[in-house]
């Protein structure tokens, strides 16, 4: 196992996620990926995995407003498998 | 609204442009009325208005001028609920009449000014209406500052039942910042017991609002006792509101004065310039009016030369000589620094050129006389 630090989040309105993929290019630390679900539009949406930042390119280049960013006071270590 | 993320347990603070900050702390601040004219940088604020008042059981109305805007919210104060509105200076000289009138009415505006550069601080603090008034004027250095002060000037504006205004710029609405947004308890305030809220419909009691001091049921107006007392009102807000911050002054060589968004610049190259062993302090005007010209003249104390960094052609300047009384020149050090909009986005805004600013200032030769 390894640990992994998450600065911030994000929530995803994941209903409103049209699946453009925009996002997963956009994210610096490439911390998010398409789920494997669809939503009710029929479309993969984005997933976060550990170590986002918090640094709003996602919400910044989301045609739809899916996101919300929130930074922590202090920082989360996720465990993940090496 | 489903999301594929649960928002975090623990207290965050979530990433927002100033514009929505704001909104979020008037909101939170108990602001259920806005109404306002779009024009940039201000425009995300009505936007934001518009969008989060209506699930806070409040009222944003886009107005068809910056004049109505005033009048409506001034209607919505003389009822008194908490209401605000908002422009850039251009929108805000056409206000000038309501704004010096609904001082004299004595309601509790709020006023969000998101300035094009900073163009506008003698509107902000000497304002184009008539007669003796002021209005307390809050310029925030960042977005989180101006989340606690929009959260304030409600509170004031309602202590003081005197208009309080926000004094932001381009930057400041919309540079994003992660901030939290929690609702503050103020001492508690007396009812108000002025409004003109219907309650005393029919009962031959009804109240009475306006500009010029007289009671419903009144012979006549004592012109003379009613502004009297408003400025004996204006004079304990100028006692007791005046606010600064300072860092390095006691001995500094050059004190640089700096007020807003350009004020983070001014202390960035100053602490930079204190860790290579320059002396140099940094003093903030947080209130315009009043302006806290005690704080700014102990800062001065000692110091060779005061320099004013204000990105327009020198305003602020006027008080802060008032404030150094001769006892060291203050020199401007700012100037018009803009985009080809016009909205301030100006070169100066640069953290390498403000320091090659006060610079200047530490070279600068004493005039021989």
């Amino acid at each position: 196992m390894s640990l992994v630090e998450s600065r911030g989040t994000v929530t995803v309105a994941v209903e409103r996620c049209k699946g453009c993929e925009l996002c997963i290019p956009a994210c610096p630390p490439r911390v998010l990926r398409m789920s494997a679900e669809r939503n009710a539009l029929g479309v993969p949406y984005p997933e976060l995995l550990p170590g986002c930042t918090g640094c709003g390119a996602c919400l910044l280049v989301c045609p739809d407003f899916c996101f919300e960013i929130y930074q922590y006071e202090v920082p989360v270590q996720h465990e993940v498998p090496s | 609204m489903t999301t594929s993320h649960a928002a975090p347990e623990k207290p965050t603070r979530r990433l927002m442009e100033g514009s929505e900050a704001i909104v979020e702390a008037a909101i939170a601040a108990g602001c259920r009325f806005f109404a306002g004219y779009p024009m940039t940088p201000f425009t995300e604020v009505l936007e934001h208005f518009a969008s989060k008042l209506p699930e806070a059981g409040g009222v944003c109305i886009n107005a068809e001028s910056e004049l109505e805007a005033v009048g409506m919210a001034w209607g919505a104060l003389a009822t008194g609920a908490r209401a605000a509105t908002g422009s850039t200076g251009q929108g805000l000289a056409l206000m000038q009449e309501s704004l010096s009138e609904i001082t004299r009415a004595e309601l509790p505006l709020v006023v969000f000014h998101m300035a094009r550069g900073q163009y506008d601080y003698h509107q902000a603090t000497r304002g184009g209406g008539h007669g003796d008034y002021h209005h307390v004027v809050f310029a925030p250095i960042d977005v989180h500052e101006a989340v606690e002060l929009t959260q304030l000037a409600f509170h004031l504006a309602d202590h003081w039942r005197n208009p309080v205004q926000i004094q932001g710029d381009f930057l400041l609405a919309h540079t994003a910042e992660a901030v939290s947004v929690e609702p503050h308890m103020f001492e508690p305030l007396p009812a108000k017991e002025w409004a003109v809220d219907g309650s005393l419909g029919g009962s031959g009691r009804s109240r009475n609002i306006n500009p010029i001091g007289m009671s419903k049921g009144a012979k006549g107006i004592e012109p003379e006792s009613f502004w009297q007392r408003l400025q004996d009102k204006h004079d304990a807000m100028a006692a007791a509101e005046a606010r600064a911050e300072s860092e390095g002054c006691d001995d500094a060589e050059v004190v640089v004065v700096a007020f807003g968004s350009l004020a983070r610049f001014a202390r960035h190259a100053v602490r930079a310039l204190r860790r290579e062993g320059v002396r140099v302090g940094y003093v903030r005007p947080i209130t315009l009016w009043p302006f806290p010209a005690e704080a700014v003249a102990r800062a001065a104390q000692g110091a060779r030369r005061v320099a004013v960094l204000e990105q327009n052609a020198g305003q602020m300047i006027d008080d802060v000589r008032l404030a150094v009384l001769g006892r060291a020149p203050v020199v401007p050090i700012g100037g018009i620094s803009s985009d080809e909009a016009g909205f301030g986005i100006g070169p100066i805004l640069d953290p390498d050129d403000v320091r090659r600013r006060i610079g200047l200032a530490l070279d600068m030769q004493e005039a021989r006389s």
